[in-house]
């Protein structure tokens, strides 16, 4: 930072004493600015993780009257954990969500690229429609969640479009719940891949596409060839924090189908919830938080690594 | 290879026109430059040539071929962009086969060609490396043989020599003109340096405004200016412009300068000024190479009287300006005893000065 | 040309869709909520009730009324989204331009991103241990300082991006010039990313204001905000009171809209975490 100045006053040894106090007076400035981020960090991760393993090697739950610091009277040396790994239930949510995100991600991804592709040159009306396309990522999902929860009703438009009864629900059919489910994510989440996507492509020079074109590529030759090369980073970013926000499905779902009919619908999430103020097991929710805080870990490090040796 | 005609081409966006009914035959084999200062729309006349714009008026036909219909991956153009657009995620190689590999060439005849074109280019040593890694110079010798390797019926160029070190800008419109010969290609080049038209080019488009000003051979546009702005701009130094008031007085006709000075008109410039009668303003035009001092050596020359201001060293010569009155006149020392503070006659020889009239621009008389 | 307005106006069609329902059912008459009487898409007897009814508890010409109205959940919803927010772009600001002109805590920008990895439900037992320990259930600044917590990535890697533009030349001139480094920073930098400190604030604001789960998790009644009021509502009149919910989700859709297209030109950044800019 004192790279210019610091050869010059070098010379004058009062001068160079000033310097070293003012850098240091940075590095102290600097060390309080980062502290409350530290210590948050320190309250929401590091206490937290160490109780979190604590009381998953116990039965404790809220219910009978035992702070939680004591416990090790209810100590069961693992037996959560192999609870958890022959719960078909846990195993099922974690499949549900899963399904949820290889169904949703890709479709976001592909409609979001065709629709960045129609965005990218200029067209009257494009501002107003673009900030139309932006609306749904804005709009609070739990409000999704009644919108869509609307829909669906028996008495809803979407019954009436099909022909359907009133009586029946998408929302409460086993078959059509999940797809429901999905349908709304979709729709909220589609506009973020747009935007990501569309950002990504416009960041293509224009003059690149041009001389592709002249140089006789085809629309199709050009975008697989220019365009697509160019937009991998976007992509990877595009496709990983959708997959990440996705695995954590929870508000939609909670409002329109509750999980049901039955589990049909039941995300990790959702099912955590249920464990945690149905069951109210929540040391055996701890052992499943913690497992699943391992393994995406792992996985993030695995992602990482992988990045960094590209 | 192709001829081209641009004929009463116009372009508009909304309320502005950027080219104004402008009409060019350029012959096959052609090295043609479309000069004119930035804004002019030199480029977007280049750009509806290749089929980027859309031609608002008028037809622009290839070998007498209508291509408004046409794609433009299907026209077979070449074009350089100013910044050369390089495909800067590929390799070299894969910039120069990309037009190849578009039109699924065979593989064997994609490498021959790639690595001939290379060489022509000497840039086979870097073949394999990323498009990213070259220099600006070697990124122009790419863009202008991606181009060509497709063997295009013309090759325009978007002011491809502005981002060049001088050096290699000297270097560079040299090989230009080899490559021109080579390839037999017709050319089309926008430039805003009328040096680099001059020196490269067979004809040269003047623009200004989105009007077509002249068209002709270098030589030609520089010893025979049809308007005022073609006069002013091409040349270095400028031509000297002077303008003035024509006034009639005991049989004399004479030029009165806007800054006080007058020009005694005699021989064939008075004749230019008086081939029209409707003119009555006038623009006065000598280059200042045809200026000279020392003794009169024709008798229509002109003669005026300057005080040196400024001597100004170019190349080997020194640049007089002589200031009469208001007016500055430049002229080429070739007496080699002005000093400056001096008072000198000067004379403007008549068969080398122009006549324009000043309302129109339009040049008087003629050669 | 043609073919690509039809494909715009589909696109624009499906999203409006779910939208249109929503906010007409929330101007329409108990008879008009369902499609049993025939779909009608726009009001035929508009009617503000529905918002009477959630606003006053009850409304002319309805027999049921409300023990609670939307009053004091809107209060906490804007009074936490409000101090999380605060929270999180105070120590997001502090914290990254620590990082990006001392160097300090390298490891900060990574582990402050892992927060933003995990699905809060699994982390979540500890958290409200913690917090029914500390008292801080159901209260304003419990419910405050986790939604600072959750939206201080956003907030470090937004602001990070923004301290990365200003030049350091600026900073410097002023320190050769005398100025201490809490007077640059603050009389200097801050002042250059105020428009960029403005649109983290709004975008922090949004992701706060949008939350559902954590109030779920960690109010019961006092501070509990618009979309948990929304849910109960759901749950308390068995599901019939379509009207009033679709005018409860109107209301909280609302304002994130309106700072969203405000701050159209930042999105990218934001929702990327600064890796990808417009």
């Amino acid at each position: 930072m004192t790279d210019q100045t610091a050869p010059e006053i070098s010379n004058n040894h009062a001068n160079a004493g000033y310097w070293t106090r003012v850098a240091r007076d940075g590095q102290k400035m600097g060390f309080w600015f980062v502290l409350p981020t530290l210590l948050l960090l320190v309250f929401i991760v590091v206490f937290p993780l160490l109780m979190q393993l604590y009381l998953s090697f116990t039965w404790w739950t809220p219910l009978e009257g035992i702070p939680w610091y004591q416990a090790w009277e209810v100590f069961n040396w693992g037996e959560n954990y192999w609870y958890m790994v022959t719960d078909p239930r846990f195993w099922g949510a974690l499949w549900r969500t899963v399904l949820i995100m290889i169904v949703a991600v890709p479709a976001q991804f592909f409609l979001g690229m065709a629709l960045a592709y129609l965005f990218i040159d200029q067209f009257p009306g494009r501002k107003l429609f673009y900030s139309i396309m932006l609306t749904p990522m804005m709009i609070v999902p739990a409000v999704v969640g009644l919108m869509f929860f609307l829909l669906f009703q028996g008495t809803g438009p979407i019954n009436d479009h099909l022909g359907l009864p009133p009586e029946f629900s998408c929302l409460t059919d086993v078959n059509r719940a999940m797809i429901s489910v999905i349908i709304a994510d979709i729709w909220q989440w589609t506009p973020l891949m747009f935007l990501i996507l569309l950002a990504g492509m416009l960041g293509v020079p224009s003059d690149q596409l041009l001389a592709a074109r002249l140089l006789g590529g085809s629309n199709w030759q050009n975008f697989f060839k220019i365009i697509l090369p160019r937009m991998k980073t976007v992509i990877i970013i595009a496709l990983v924090l959708r997959a990440v926000e996705c695995f954590k499905i929870f508000d939609l779902v909670f409002i329109m189908t509750n999980g049901g009919p039955g589990v049909q619908t039941e995300t990790i999430s959702v099912f955590l919830y249920n464990q945690t103020f149905g069951e109210l097991e929540w040391a055996y929710v701890a052992t499943m938080g913690l497992s699943i805080l391992i393994a995406l870990s792992i996985l993030a490090m695995k992602g990482l690594s992988y990045m960094a040796k590209k | 290879m192709s001829s081209i005609q641009i004929q009463n081409v116009t372009k508009r966006f909304g309320d502005f026109t950027a080219v104004d009914d402008i009409s060019i035959d350029i012959e096959e084999g052609e090295f043609v430059a479309l000069l004119g200062p930035s804004g002019c729309g030199k480029t977007t006349t280049m750009n509806m040539i290749a089929g980027l714009e859309d031609v608002t008026e008028g037809a622009i036909r290839f070998d007498g071929q209508d291509l408004s219909r046409i794609r433009i991956q299907d026209r077979n153009i070449g074009f350089v962009f100013q910044n050369y657009a390089i495909f800067t995620h590929l390799s070299v190689y894969k910039n120069l086969s990309y037009g190849l590999e578009v039109k699924k060439v065979d593989r064997s005849e994609i490498d021959r060609r790639v690595r001939a074109m290379a060489d022509r280019m000497s840039i086979t040593h870097r073949l394999d490396q990323p498009a990213s890694s070259l220099s600006v110079n070697e990124m122009q010798k790419l863009a202008i043989g991606r181009s060509a390797i497709v063997e295009p019926r013309i090759f325009l160029l978007d002011e491809p020599l502005s981002n060049l070190d001088a050096g290699f800008r000297a270097y560079m419109r040299a090989e230009l003109k080899v490559l021109q010969h080579e390839f037999g290609q017709t050319m089309i080049y926008v430039t805003h340096d009328q040096i680099e038209a001059m020196s490269l080019a067979d004809k040269i488009a003047i623009i200004d405004q989105g009007k077509l000003m002249q068209y002709g051979a270098p030589l030609d546009i520089y010893n025979d200016p049809q308007n005022r702005f073609v006069a002013n701009f091409v040349g270095s130094p400028r031509m000297n412009l002077v303008d003035g008031e024509l006034r009639e007085e005991r049989g004399e006709l004479h030029l009165m300068l806007h800054g006080g000075a007058e020009i005694p008109l005699a021989g064939k410039v008075r004749a230019d000024f008086t081939s029209d009668a409707r003119v009555h303003s006038g623009s006065f035009g000598i280059r200042p190479q045809d200026i000279y001092f020392g003794d009169r050596r024709g008798p229509t020359d002109i003669t005026m009287h300057g005080k040196v201001e400024v001597l100004e060293r170019v190349g080997p010569k020194r640049l007089a300006y002589l200031q009469v009155q208001e007016t500055m006149f430049l002229a080429f020392d070739d007496h080699a005893q002005l000093e400056v503070g001096d008072d000198v006659p000067f004379f403007l020889p008549s068969d080398a000065s122009m006549a324009f009239d000043l309302d129109s621009g339009r040049r008087l008389g003629g050669r | 040309m043609a073919l690509k307005y039809f494909f715009v106006l589909l696109a624009c069609a499906v999203v409006l869709y779910p939208l249109l329902w929503m906010v007409t059912m929330a101007f329409k008459p108990h008879p008009e909520w369902t499609t049993v009487a025939g779909l009608t898409w726009f009001p035929e007897n508009p009617t503000l009730q529905n918002f009477e009814f959630i606003f006053f508890g009850r409304a002319e010409g309805l027999v049921v009324s409300l023990d609670r109205t939307i009053v004091g959940p809107l209060i906490a919803s804007l009074v936490t989204s409000i101090m999380g927010t605060l929270v999180a772009v105070v120590c997001g600001t502090l914290s990254s331009y620590a990082v990006v002109r001392f160097g300090l805590a390298q490891s900060l920008p990574l582990s402050v991103l892992q927060l933003r990895l995990f699905p809060p439900l699994a982390v979540m037992i500890p958290v409200m241990v913690m917090w029914s320990f500390l008292g801080a259930v159901d209260t304003w600044w419990g419910l405050s300082l986790i939604y600072g917590i959750v939206t201080l990535p956003f907030a470090f890697w937004l602001m990070k991006t923004f301290f990365e533009e200003v030049p350091v030349e600026i900073e410097d001139a002023a320190r050769v010039a005398g100025c201490s480094y809490w007077r640059v920073f603050y009389r200097i930098t801050l002042p250059i990313v105020k428009p960029g400190l403005a649109t983290c604030a709004l975008f922090v604001f949004i992701l706060n204001w949008s939350d559902y789960l954590l109030a779920l998790l960690l109010t019961q009644r006092d501070w509990v905000t618009l979309p948990v009021y929304m849910a109960t509502l759901t749950s308390a009149m068995g599901g019939q009171m379509y009207g009033m919910k679709a005018a409860l989700g109107v209301i909280a859709a609302i304002p994130p809209v309106i700072f969203g297209l405000m701050i159209q030109k930042h999105l990218v950044r934001g929702l990327t975490f600064g890796a990808l800019k417009q």
